[in-house]
């Protein structure tokens, strides 16, 4: 069993922790994150839709709540920062449609409310939204049901990828000196006079600072400490991802405020949830879908997107949110130092977690400061990450130069995505340690047969790679084998 | 032979491919490729190791390497060269093919004809949409099957398989075998999905229980599944409340259906049948697109191999003539319709001029029934199964009793008699 020592301790290696720790490494400072699964993301990061700007939808939030102002400070983070993560970004724009006229009053609403806030609130970067007619809706998407007669077009809008978007600021943090220890769960907090001792799995860590950035574990980490000084709900939606083939149906995120949504994701698959809503619906860490959910999310997006249909659907999963206390703002997250225990900094961002994770990262940095720790630049911090190969988005003479220079890039693993040898093998350089965390990183298994074809393939390469034999090779940690044993060896077992 | 002088190129070497390819040669085509994405020639034949195959097509009783090394040893004899662990990942209208290989890096070509011969892949969990956890232990049948057979690896020791495919059964069989526990194959529909030999020879004989009208409504376990709850459905195959069983197990199979790989041939702007998922073809087998032909299970899914060689050799043998000839084919002019009871037909148009071969599947059921072509042929058979394919050869002279301008014969399977 180790010992370290550290000054700040981020505990979660979901969007909000990987975000702190990479604004962190900016200075000089001895930062440590762990996490308890395998990989980064894994927890509700993993959950959340693909949206990255929240624009108009947080328009309806009260303007003096925390959270409406790290959504609208996150907005003009996002595109630089995925930029210098090297990750793709895609504006596609909202439309909140309207049915009727008397659903014109909210649009109308927001508008003020937008013109109101700009400048004031919102940044003077984040562009206007404004209202479109019937035939404009028709004339950008002609698939959509016929009954709606105009919508809110917010050109904000953008989507990515929320688990390439937090393994990559875990790499450039590592990259700049934060201490990044996994399979590390955190057991039991001892608050002392100016330092924390941590008991860990892995051993202990004592630390000045501890930032809860736990996601779903939050409030279970913050009761360790005795800081837990807020009251928090998970909410449980669904979620399901579609066929390519069907991806162009619609171009801009479309929803309304009660039918959920139905958008383009950033690998050009579509993508349908149902908002979450205010019901109070799953228990902590169930991340388990549900037959009532789903088929209201479906019903819901036909209702939008009559042509999607249940026979597209490739995957789907649950949408979780932790929300604060209901009865005072749903919406409003947690994002401060514990009332009770200094140097305890809670950070739950709850919905919109993804777009404001870089408006926390930036405020931890004065919450810390503010909290006597001394901040100094890291003259050699990098902003940059190198991109993950990605070889269905290059040209053919690009494939040309890069199967010349590795070969093990002309070797296509997995069909459904294109994804090859060349970019597993990377992967796993760059950390992936399971079959999960190779699928978040370069997507084989992630197509229409859902490794059906590459998982023996991806699990063979995945096992050498790492050194182990293939029944150790695990879906995302702990027991989770897909193949427990060798060849007779049950039948051995019997005699 | 360079790519640049090749007259027919086969995509997939499976069984299809290989008939197709040597075929293609052998009706004369000098310079046939055919491309792979595995290491070797054979496609899914290594893996069913299980006997069953060539009963049809040779008169014995094979397994589906000794099937497979059959053609294999052809197409080394008749010279149709292979071009191993290449994936084609483009295909245009025009013919042009793009793939990859470790060792010429990109290529890309444009052959005189076109084989699809890619086969099908299985549906997953995800297009089932199973309600739960995600844990890992979820596996199609055919990928356990590949473990199983190829890899040298069992996924677990308790194992409830859902769906009654051929390859779920056989899967029920083999890990029996292997020392697993089969605890149950659950089916949704009141009969099982494959062929009676195998409902047979695979869960009676081995005494695995058969649970019809039934569904797995949920995956539970975080990590590896821990357990599946089962229920049974009604007449539209909702589960009924209260009628839910769990059972422990570390593994879920899934073999509830295959679906042709169609994603070149979409690619190219091949038009397919909404109810096969493969290309619309006529009787040569050539797609809408000139030039490009389709056989086996990319075009339809087979439930014998047998059928899947003559199919796919049909394909090679029209693939070689296009080529040699080199001038556009039209595509038949007679539109084959489903009627009554039956869910599909291949070809979907024909000529009238020659000898063709309707394959066909009914949508349900039924005993003691009569298939109309039109009217101008009617064939009785005893019993006929959504799993068991129907073959109803249509001679060129009995087409000769079609009325001129002819555009559509519709066929049907009506209960005899009525009484």
């Amino acid at each position: 069993m180790s010992q370290i020592e550290t000054e700040v301790l981020i505990v979660g290696g979901g969007i909000a922790g990987t975000a702190i720790a990479r604004e962190l490494s900016r200075y000089k400072v001895d930062a440590t994150l762990v996490e308890k699964g395998v990989d980064f993301g894994q927890g509700i990061t993993k959950c959340s839709s693909t949206m990255m700007c929240q624009g108009s939808n947080t328009l309806e939030f009260r303007s003096e709540y925390h959270n409406s102002r790290l959504v609208w400070a996150g907005m003009p983070l996002m595109a630089p920062l995925c930029q210098e993560l090297n990750i793709p970004l895609k504006r596609i724009g909202s439309l909140e449609l309207i049915k009727n006229q008397a659903g014109m009053r909210r649009p109308e609403k927001m508008i003020r409310r937008f013109n109101e806030y700009r400048g004031k609130y919102i940044p003077p970067e984040v562009e206007p939204i404004q209202l479109i007619d019937r035939e404009t809706l028709r004339s950008w998407e002609p698939n959509l049901n016929k009954q709606f007669i105009g919508a809110l077009y917010d050109p904000n809008i953008a989507v990515n990828d929320p688990v390439r978007l937090t393994i990559a600021l875990a790499e450039n943090a590592r990259q700049n000196g934060v201490n990044i220890l996994l399979e590390t769960e955190v057991l039991g907090i001892s608050a002392g006079i100016d330092t924390f001792d941590v008991q860990t799995n892995n051993g202990s860590i004592r630390c000045r600072y501890i930032i809860n950035a736990a996601g779903e574990y939050i409030g279970k980490l913050a009761q360790m400490a005795n800081a837990d000084d807020f009251a928090l709900y998970p909410v449980k939606s669904y979620q399901a991802v579609l066929d390519k083939k069907i991806g162009g149906l619609i171009n801009h995120m479309v929803f309304t405020t009660e039918n959920g949504m139905v958008s383009p994701t950033i690998h050009g698959n579509l993508f349908f949830g149902i908002s979450p809503g205010t019901q109070r619906l799953g228990k902590a860490h169930d991340h388990s879908t549900d037959q009532k959910l789903a088929d209201a999310a479906m019903k819901h997006a036909q209702e939008l997107v009559p042509d999607v249909s249940a026979k597209d659907i490739i995957n789907s999963f649950v949408g979780f949110i932790v929300f604060r206390n209901f009865e005072i703002g749903w919406h409003e997250c947690t994002v401060g130092v514990s009332r009770w225990v200094p140097r305890f900094i809670n950070a739950s961002i709850g919905f919109p977690g993804i777009c404001a994770a870089p408006a926390v990262a930036k405020e931890m940095v004065e919450i810390l400061t503010k909290n006597g720790l001394r901040l100094e630049e890291n003259p050699e911090f990098n902003p940059y990450r190198e991109a993950m190969p990605d070889f269905s988005e290059l040209s053919d003479e690009e494939k040309k130069k890069l199967i010349a220079q590795d070969p093990r890039y002309g070797h296509v693993v997995c069909r459904c995505e294109t994804v090859t040898e060349g970019e597993i093998v990377e992967a796993v350089k760059r950390g992936a340690r399971t079959l999960d965390g190779v699928k978040f990183r370069c997507r084989p298994g992630m197509g229409r047969c859902q490794g059906g074809f590459c998982g023996p393939r991806v699990t063979k390469i995945l096992a050498r790679e790492l050194g182990v034999p293939e029944t150790e090779v695990t879906k995302k940690g702990g027991e989770s084998r897909n193949l427990i044993y060798k060849s007779k060896e049950l039948l051995e077992a019997q005699q | 032979m360079k790519l640049q002088d090749v007259d027919v190129a086969v995509i997939g070497a499976g069984p299809a491919g290989m008939a197709a390819a040597i075929k293609a040669k052998e009706a004369g085509a000098e310079n046939v490729v055919i491309m792979e994405r595995a290491e070797e020639l054979g496609g899914l034949l290594h893996q069913c190791v299980h006997n069953g195959f060539g009963l049809l097509y040779f008169n014995q009783d094979l397994t589906g390497p000794e099937y497979g090394h059959r053609f294999i040893e052809k197409v080394m004899d008749t010279g149709v060269k292979p071009l191993l662990e290449t994936m084609v990942v483009r295909l245009t209208e025009d013919r042009q093919i793009g793939a990859v290989n470790i060792r010429e890096g990109y290529i890309t070509f444009k052959p005189k004809s076109i084989v699809l011969a890619m086969g099908c892949r299985e549906r997953s969990r995800g297009a089932l949409n199973i309600p739960g956890t995600r844990p890992a232990g979820v596996l199609t049948a055919g990928t356990a099957q590949r473990y199983v057979n190829v890899e040298g690896f069992v996924p677990g020791k308790k194992i409830v398989i859902l769906g009654s495919g051929d390859i779920g059964m056989i899967m029920a069989r083999r890990l029996t075998l292997e020392g697993a526990h089969v605890e149950a194959v659950v089916e949704i529909l009141p009969y099982i999905g494959g062929l009676i030999r195998n409902e047979v020879q695979c869960l009676h004989d081995f005494e695995i229980p058969l649970f019809l009208e039934h569904t797995v409504t949920r995956i539970h376990g975080e990590e590896r599944v821990r357990a599946v709850t089962i229920a049974k459905v009604d007449g539209r195959r909702n589960p009924i409340a209260g009628t839910e069983r769990t059972i422990a197990c570390d593994t879920l199979l899934l073999s509830v259906g295959l679906i042709p790989e169609n994603e070149l041939s979409v690619m190219a702007g091949i038009r397919l049948d909404p109810v096969t998922g493969g290309a619309l073809v006529d009787e040569m087998r050539q797609t809408t697109v000139s030039g490009v032909f389709a056989g086996g299970n990319v075009l339809h899914v087979h439930d014998l191999v047998d059928n899947v060689s003559w199919e796919s050799e049909l394909a090679g043998e029209s693939a070689a003539k296009f080529a040699l000839e080199e001038k556009p084919q039209k595509q038949g002019e007679i539109s084959i319709k489903a009627g009554t009871n039956i869910r599909y037909i291949v070809p979907q148009t024909i000529s009238g001029q020659r000898d063709v071969t309707l394959y066909m599947r009914v949508t349900e059921p039924e005993e003691m029934v009569r298939i109309k072509v039109g009217d101008i042929m009617t064939k009785g058979i005893r019993a006929v199964k959504p799993s068991e394919m129907l073959k109803i050869e249509l001679p060129a002279e009995t087409l000769k009793k079609l009325k001129d301008g002819t555009k559509e014969i519709i066929v049907d399977c009506e209960k005899r008699g009525g009484k």
